[in-house]
């Protein structure tokens, strides 16, 4: 009985800091949006101190022409060198107080790293939220203009979005040339042979580059693999997002079975810089560009 | 009695033959039988075979196999020895903190923190032995008042220490100045057998054959512990010297293995208790039958571990806990357990 009038009084206080917060009435200037998780976020104005939860919402920040606003990023940003002068603070878990002390006027949140369920205790602090969740790169494009709508930086944000999409097109224009499209096996580190299953956008990337990702029909989104299995696959192409300073060589003495592969016999291993493809933010295209480079030099520079 | 044990030793050596050639056959990539055969004898006869089976064969599965083998022998003995030294049939290297303590040795060298003092590969299993021998003492000096080990005071012990062992461990791999081997570092904790080769063997073979021929040349005394260390010392065992070498080879089995292999639970535990209730309690039918019998069950866990999703591994330790621990809690109902 204790405990439920305990929990009762907790309702009643998080009712009453809801109602705390300004209502949304459009006619004083409070701007109102709805977010990726469907959650109504109301600002009283246009946001000028902000908080990131991710890393890649730093860089779609300051893609959206507004990384000056930027109040606090977490420990793990390390993109662009700005983010370098700025606090930091823990986002796995979160650490609220310290985002509090901040006093930001809106968190950026992406449902990729963050917990939604934090989003009731941003809430209950009075500190809006905006969670964006992104399936496809277009998605993250579009997340770059919504930044820009949020926090008055539209046109920048716009201008961004349109090189990025027109790079986008010059790529597909170039593979779209394309007759011979190489097997890809896209690893995240090279001991512990973790990768990429079903569902996951890193093998729309791989298309867009001009290859076939392997791994794309393995029922488990974050499987494990075996050597076996990957000398079964023989794939042609083998990515590791190890760092772009990755010492193919490094891969063969780990995995001495694999001196049949194509990829190993051709020397056709990429080190690839981890941010660049795992990271869904504006240099996903670097990423691309980078993809494509390692599997088609000679059409990379074709690129302008 | 004799030709029973002998009997069995011949059957439980044939079944680690048929473990070996299936743990060969089969794996997360099907291969049909004579494509293996073909892969198996084309090495030995120099005829040509398909180049991927080859490999798969010859580079993957035989040394996977091997290191299986090794470590299950190797940690079922453990568990032997460290039944006999307290005396109590429930005792075994991951109920007692031994393997935590290994890996936290390991995980400092893997991460970074202890500078390599030989060479890599002597190094780590130089570290997980120093660990395994600090859990144990650990251990066994809570355990024990007026020389007598309290059963009760040795599992706790063993809890407590695995518990702050494992949160060492944690802690190490949080504060670790390179995140991404963190992937590697928990895949590892769990055991698994996906990185062994060739190069790798012969460490794990040299440490699982001291601890054998070491148990072999202590039948006798452990034998004679089991009566109390009083009566045994009255039949003319050292007892403290007997104690020290059965502790020295537990560390010294254990945290090689776990250096190679990771932590892998309950082998230790539910081996010597099969040995003994079909040859008896004596130590010299125990310890050589303990070895093939641990060999062939990882064996076997390990296969499942490669086979249960298709194109993925699971850590060997996970399965082996989940055959261990219903069993660990079956040993523990019975209350009046006792050798034999």
């Amino acid at each position: 009985m204790r405990l439920f009038s305990r929990r009762l009084l907790l309702l009643l206080l998080l009712v009453w800091l809801s109602a705390c917060r300004p209502s949304p009435a459009p006619t004083d200037g409070t701007l109102s949006f709805t977010d990726d998780l469907g959650r109504v976020v109301t600002l009283p104005r246009v946001p000028e101190r902000v908080v990131t939860l991710a890393p890649s919402l730093t860089e779609i920040v300051f893609a959206a022409g507004a990384g000056h606003k930027l109040v606090g990023v977490t420990t793990a940003d390390d993109y662009p060198p700005a983010v370098d002068t700025l606090p930091r603070f823990s986002a796995l878990p979160v650490n609220f107080e310290a985002i509090v002390a901040l006093q930001p006027d809106l968190v950026l949140a992406t449902d990729q790293v963050n917990n939604p369920r934090d989003a009731t205790t941003f809430e209950a602090l009075g500190l809006p939220v905006y969670f964006f969740a992104y399936a496809s790169l277009e998605d993250v494009l579009e997340a770059i203009l919504t930044t820009g709508m949020l926090l008055g930086t539209e046109s920048v944000a716009r201008r961004t979005v349109d090189s990025l999409y027109t790079r986008l097109t010059q790529l597909a224009a170039v593979v779209d040339t394309l007759r011979q499209r190489p097997s890809v096996l896209v690893l995240i580190s090279d001991a512990t042979l973790y990768a990429f299953g079903r569902g996951s956008y890193v093998h729309d990337l791989v298309a867009r580059a001009g290859g076939v990702s392997l791994t794309a029909s393995l029922p488990n989104p974050a499987p494990v693999l075996s050597d076996e299995l990957v000398l079964q696959l023989q794939p042609e192409v083998i990515v590791v997002a190890a760092g772009a300073s990755y010492n193919p060589d490094q891969l063969l003495q780990r995995h001495p079975s694999w001196d049949l592969l194509p990829a190993v016999r051709h020397r056709r291993i990429c080190g690839m810089e981890p941010s660049l493809i795992l990271r869904p933010g504006p240099r996903l295209l670097d990423g691309l560009e980078a993809l494509l480079q390692c599997l088609h030099p000679a059409l990379a520079r074709k690129l302008p | 009695m004799k030709l029973r044990t002998l009997s069995l030793g011949f059957w439980l050596f044939g079944l680690l033959l048929v473990s070996v050639v299936a743990g060969v056959a089969l794996g997360s990539v099907s291969l049909a039988p004579d494509v293996v055969l073909h892969a198996l004898v084309g090495r030995l006869a120099d005829v040509t075979a398909d180049p991927v089976a080859e490999r798969i064969v010859w580079q993957l599965r035989l040394p996977r196999v091997l290191m299986a083998l090794l470590t299950g022998g190797g940690l079922a003995i453990v568990g032997v020895a460290m039944q006999a030294l307290v005396r109590n049939p429930l005792a075994e290297p991951y109920i007692l903190g031994l393997s935590s303590g290994a890996s936290v040795g390991a995980s400092l060298f893997y991460l970074g923190f202890l500078p390599p003092l030989l060479s890599r590969t002597l190094s780590m299993p130089l570290a997980a032995f120093l660990g395994a021998l600090l859990a144990l003492t650990l251990v066994y000096l809570v355990a024990r008042q007026n020389g007598l080990l309290s059963i009760t005071r040795l599992l706790l012990g063993g809890v407590a220490i695995s518990a702050l062992m494992a949160s060492i461990t944690s802690f190490i791999t949080f504060a670790s100045p390179s995140p991404d081997k963190l992937r590697a570092v928990l895949f590892w904790l769990l055991g698994s057998f996906s990185g062994a080769r060739w190069s790798l063997l012969p460490l794990p073979a040299l440490a699982a054959l001291l601890g054998l021929l070491g148990m072999l040349a202590l039948t006798r005394p452990m034998d004679l512990l089991l009566l109390g260390e009083e009566p045994a010392a009255q039949l003319g065992v050292p007892v403290e010297r007997a104690k020290r070498l059965l502790i020295f080879i537990a560390a010294l089995v254990t945290g090689t293995l776990v250096a190679f292999s990771g932590t892998i639970g309950f082998v230790g535990l539910i081996i010597p208790h099969v040995v003994r209730a079909l040859t008896g309690v004596p130590h010299r039918r125990v310890v050589p039958l303990s070895f093939l019998l641990g060999a062939i069950f990882l064996i076997w866990a390990d296969l499942i571990a490669r086979l249960v999703l298709p194109g993925v591994e699971l850590p060997v330790g996970v399965v082996t806990a989940l055959c261990g621990v219903p069993f660990f809690l079956m040993l523990l109902r019975r209350s009046h357990y006792r050798f034999g």
